[in-house]
């Protein structure tokens, strides 16, 4: 063969092994098919790690023991023995965030925001009358029991349900 | 080499019978195979999810919580899980909303905010919470050209956020609708099973949050765990097995109107 047409190819196999060098270089080690499963393993193992090391946030009742004993065990003790200090206390609305004593996140290093929500809207999430919800709880420790639901157009609109309501003790003020 | 008309056809004979017994029909002599007679539940270990939508209230504690523990940002309207409203009427028509994905809950009678569906029309009306389904063959995975997404050896399914290219494939292959994109980092992302949780001995944040016991997490092979009880002696079901995915949430009082 001649020697105009080896030069095209030359070019060729240069771009091919520059190509192949490059991507071995970008690829990370350990990206592989792990058990040689291509369909649904293929990744860089690595990562897994990476999830496993993601921040825990919600740290439960255990957590906030430390410090308020006296709430858990009463809360233990009511009908809201089930619900998380952090369904309530974890607040989204920047305008309820605010931990009153001590900064939680620098002393405690925890991520979270704490607050006290007392709108009618947080205690309508479970306690709103609907023809479809369930009315009897069973996880209560001392049996079932009727689950407390209102209408909140009737049952004394616009009015906190703090104000009667003891949250902690679930009973009345 | 010689060969008379009798050997011709015996030899003939023998091969077509061999040629015709299939291959799965030797399968049974497999060492796994026959182990899994005698141990009919296999050692590995799974992670699996059990829903009983009839302790379900909507509260959509379980979304809120998602939502901050997996540093979803709040305002956005993407979720990891979420809780369905499923109402039916007298007239047959089926109301299914979700609004926000529940994470400020139901608080009201008004699906899709409708305030024409009077309580004394509803014949029937539960929610149902979903979340990622972690199928024993994802079909979001399958279609990754990246090699970004992929399942975990204890069945997890997980988004490698560096190396996601944010195509979108995924996305649009999940038949739950699990997926979505990250509005902060612009990658696939979808629940972990709150993989970071989970291996340290924890339960997901949604199941800590729900305190009406609806979710339950455990690994779907190990006799101890309340998962393992339920599924083994109750009726389940999941969602949509149609898709051949195997997914591994199973439900507790799933109706024909769920999709």
């Amino acid at each position: 063969m001649s020697s105009h047409a080896w030069r095209p190819v030359m070019v060729i196999v240069a771009v091919v092994i520059a190509g192949l060098v490059v991507r071995q270089m970008i690829i990370p080690r350990d990206f592989v098919a792990k058990n040689g499963n291509y369909k649904y393993q293929w990744h860089r193992l690595s990562n897994e790690e990476e999830w496993k090391r993601f921040e825990v946030k919600h740290l439960g009742r255990d957590f906030c023991k430390q410090c308020h004993p006296d709430k858990i065990e009463t809360v233990a003790d009511s009908g809201h023995q089930n619900v998380q200090c952090e369904n309530c206390h974890v607040q989204f609305d920047p305008e309820k965030k605010g931990h009153k004593s001590i900064d939680l996140k620098a002393d405690y290093k925890y991520a979270l925001d704490i607050g006290i929500d007392r709108s009618r809207e947080l205690c309508k999430r479970c306690h709103t009358k609907l023809k479809y919800r369930p009315d009897k709880y069973t996880l209560f420790s001392k049996g079932t029991i009727q689950f407390k639901l209102i209408d909140p157009e009737k049952h004394n609109p616009g009015v906190e349900c703090v104000m009667c309501h003891d949250v902690h003790k679930t009973g009345f003020k | 080499m010689s060969l008379t008309r009798r050997e011709l056809l015996k030899m003939g004979l023998l091969s077509i019978c061999g040629a015709i017994i299939p291959l799965s029909a030797l399968e049974v002599l497999k060492p796994e195979a026959l182990a899994s007679l005698i141990h009919p539940f296999s050692e590995k270990k799974r992670w699996a999810f059990v829903v009983d939508t009839t302790k379900c209230v909507g509260c959509g504690m379980c979304a809120k919580a998602c939502k901050l523990e997996n540093e979803i940002p709040f305002y956005a309207d993407v979720q990891r899980t979420w809780v369905e409203r499923y109402i039916q009427l007298k007239s047959g028509e089926v109301i299914i909303d979700s609004p926000k994905g529940a994470r400020y809950g139901f608080t009201a009678n008004d699906p899709q905010g409708r305030t024409d569906v009077s309580e004394d029309d509803i014949t029937k009306g539960f929610f149902v919470p979903k979340l990622c389904n972690h199928c024993e063959k994802p079909s979001c995975v399958q279609v990754c050209p990246a090699g970004a997404t992929y399942k975990t050896d204890d069945g997890v399914v997980l988004v490698d956020r560096k190396w996601c290219i944010g195509c979108g494939y995924c996305i649009t292959n999940c038949p739950y609708f699990a997926r979505f994109f990250h509005p902060v980092y612009n990658v696939a992302d979808k629940c972990t099973f709150c993989y970071h949780r989970i291996t340290k001995g924890m339960k997901t944040a949604c199941v800590d949050a729900c305190a009406f016991g609806v979710r339950k997490i455990g690994l779907i092979n190990d006799p101890d765990s309340e998962v393992f009880k339920i599924i083994t002696t109750q009726r389940v079901e999941v969602l949509k097995p149609e898709y051949g995915n195997e997914p591994h949430v199973f439900y507790i009082g799933l109706d024909h109107i769920v999709r």
